[in-house]
């Protein structure tokens, strides 16, 4: 098959119904169904909506499994299962106080795969929370941060927050006591930043304690504000992978360079990437060659590209059916927790946030302040000046560097703490928040 | 700045051009800045529903002296000493879970505060004692607790005999 049988040739009778059908298919696609040369192939992703996310080619390393784990990837995915179930639960969920945990019990006895979706939905809900942090380890740990790419790191952290923030909000609606505590507890943290907590906490709950009020603002945070955020920060992610040159990949010796108008001089190796052209150009630049500007982050020699269709497209096909697989398994076998009705008078003792607050949890036994908003701001800061902090090049797209062994320890201590204090908080923990072992 | 236009007739004024940039850009901004107070103001609510803050807490002749009786609902315990009453919170000042009374005052279950029989920290997280509440008696003879007029420790409401 020939680009021709998509662009039809002079000679055939365009107008007969005989063609209609193979018209309507080029007027919704521009290639066809099963590219078969390689600008069809190309094609096929550069004039799709959803796949032209990806160039026609990408690097062979981009897919090799050790250089992301797909994680990236997966927790889009993730996302993805997430509004799916998310808005078909919408359709049988009220939220008010008096029917919201009854509209959970409906689901599981009489709605029709209602305890199966929620579950789904659950699970799903912690796999993103554990894949988006893997995810911000991984990148960490491979300098994928470092110029150019801190901005896109930035907008990383940001959507870390938004997860997390979603999945708050996500808990308070069955409206048991696992929900009421919880959010009872997380709102109060939030009372303890300097000046505004107090305001903060009023203006998210609407009211002095978790009630009416707060149970229709976290729905409407939770259904709508915060993904539609989410959303369009994750557009922007993908984009600036893009912008920024693809994945972070070793850097190359430094070539003999051109720039044009002068004669070819040698190039420091601390010249940033584009500014460097090559003497012989492996493949041709466009526009960008001529223009004073910062261009896209080619590389200087023949990269070695495969082309997106199949390569990519087909192991992303294959990343998603195995977790939706691995997610569907996991809900069918484990049930979505559901406790007793919110009891604003009692609370569960030991009152637990989910998991991924536990850390938050455990310091915050020691000190309100310092472990709910000191400590947790200032590592969110650290977070965020991280790719301007490490200045010196060198270490990108390699995974645990030498030339980065202090930042990457740095970060494993902290993570490793952090998991500690979560261990701690999870299993540790008894009555009265007391220390215990568990066996 | 330099101006490169020469059409005829143009005023050649970067300085303008400059102020109606920061004008446009100021206006802009002024704009962008009210819509974000005014949608604070909206999202922030006038009227809550909560459970009312002024609890009746019923006649003095209620409570046997010695007592301490729980109000879960009202999330607070009322004492009596004689004629003297008193309104204590049950809200643990740390995280606001609901302690428990307890031979030695109040824990909280949550993080493991733990206050004495005043309501004063003696152990665990918590910044601050529980909160005393004023209490008043209306005409009638009905005992009102005050949530939202917090009182230091040890005041209390001394009825005359």
């Amino acid at each position: 098959m020939s680009i021709h049988q998509v662009v039809a040739p002079a000679n055939q009778d365009d107008s007969s119904l005989r063609a209609l059908p193979q018209r309507v298919y080029r007027a919704l696609f521009r290639s066809p169904a099963i590219p078969r040369t390689e600008l069809d192939r190309s094609q096929s992703v550069s004039a799709n909506f959803f796949f032209h996310i990806h160039s026609a080619k990408v690097q062979e390393r981009t897919l090799k499994f050790r250089t992301t784990m797909g994680l990236g990837l997966l927790s889009l995915f993730t996302f993805a299962i997430l509004v799916v179930t998310g808005v078909l639960l919408m359709f049988y969920y009220v939220p008010a106080p008096e029917q919201a945990y009854q509209r959970m019990l409906d689901l599981r006895g009489a709605v029709v795969f209602g305890g199966f979706l929620r579950a789904l939905h659950r699970w799903s809900a912690h796999a993103m929370v554990a894949l988006v942090l893997l995810h911000l380890c991984r990148v960490f740990l491979t300098g994928a941060h470092k110029a150019p790419r801190e901005f896109n790191w930035v907008i990383g952290v940001f959507l870390l927050l938004i997860t997390l923030f979603l999945s708050f909000t996500g808990y308070l609606l069955p409206w048991d006591q696992l929900a009421y505590w919880a959010i009872t507890v997380g709102t109060s943290i939030a009372s303890y930043a300097p000046v505004v907590g107090q305001q903060i906490r009023f203006m998210l709950l609407g009211d002095d304690a978790v009630g009416r009020e707060a149970l229709l603002r976290f729905y409407v945070l939770h259904v709508a504000v915060l993904p539609g955020l989410l959303t369009t920060l994750v557009g922007v992610h993908f984009w600036r992978i893009r912008k920024d040159g693809g994945l972070a990949r070793p850097r190359l010796p430094p070539p003999e360079v051109f720039v044009p108008g002068t004669k070819p001089v040698a190039q420091s190796p601390d010249a940033p990437a584009h500014d460097r052209f090559p003497l012989k150009p492996g493949k041709t630049y466009g526009l960008m060659c001529l223009v004073p500007a910062r261009s896209p982050n080619t590389e200087t020699e023949q990269e070695k590209t495969v082309q997106s269709w199949p390569a990519a497209l087909s192991r992303e096909l294959l990343l998603f059916l195995l977790l939706l697989a691995a997610l569907c398994l996991v809900a069918i076998y484990f049930h979505a927790p559901l406790e007793e009705p919110a009891n604003p008078l009692h609370p569960p003792n030991p009152a637990k946030a989910p998991w991924y607050f536990l850390g938050l949890q455990e310091m915050v036994s020691y000190s309100a302040f310092w472990g709910g908003i000191g400590i947790p701001g200032l590592l969110v800061l650290l977070a965020l000046v991280a790719p301007f902090l490490e200045r010196k090049k060198g270490g990108e797209g390699v995974w645990m560097d030498h030339s980065r062994a202090a930042a990457n320890w740095t970060f494993l201590i902290l993570m490793g703490v952090l998991g500690f204090l979560t261990l701690i908080g999870s299993v540790f923990r008894g009555e009265n928040w007391a220390l215990m072992v568990p066996w | 700045m330099t101006t490169t236009t020469h059409h005829p007739g143009a005023i050649e004024s970067p300085e303008r051009r400059h102020f109606f940039g920061w004008l446009t850009g100021g206006a802009l901004a002024v704009y962008a800045a009210s819509t974000a107070a005014l949608s604070f103001l909206f999202l922030r609510p006038r009227v809550t529903y909560g459970p009312p803050t002024r609890v009746p807490i019923g006649k003095p002749e209620a409570f046997a002296s010695g007592n301490q009786v729980v109000f879960p609902e009202a999330k607070l315990v009322v004492r009596r000493q004689d004629s003297r009453f008193a309104a204590i919170s049950t809200v643990c000042t740390h995280l606001g879970c609901i302690v428990n009374p307890s031979d030695t005052g109040f824990d909280c279950p949550c993080h493991g505060s733990t206050y004495d029989d005043r309501g004063q920290v003696t152990g665990g997280p918590a910044p601050r004692g529980l909160a005393w509440y004023r209490i008043v008696q209306l005409p009638n003879g009905e005992l009102v607790v005050d949530k939202h007029d917090v009182v230091e420790a040890d005041t209390f409401l001394e009825l005359r005999a």
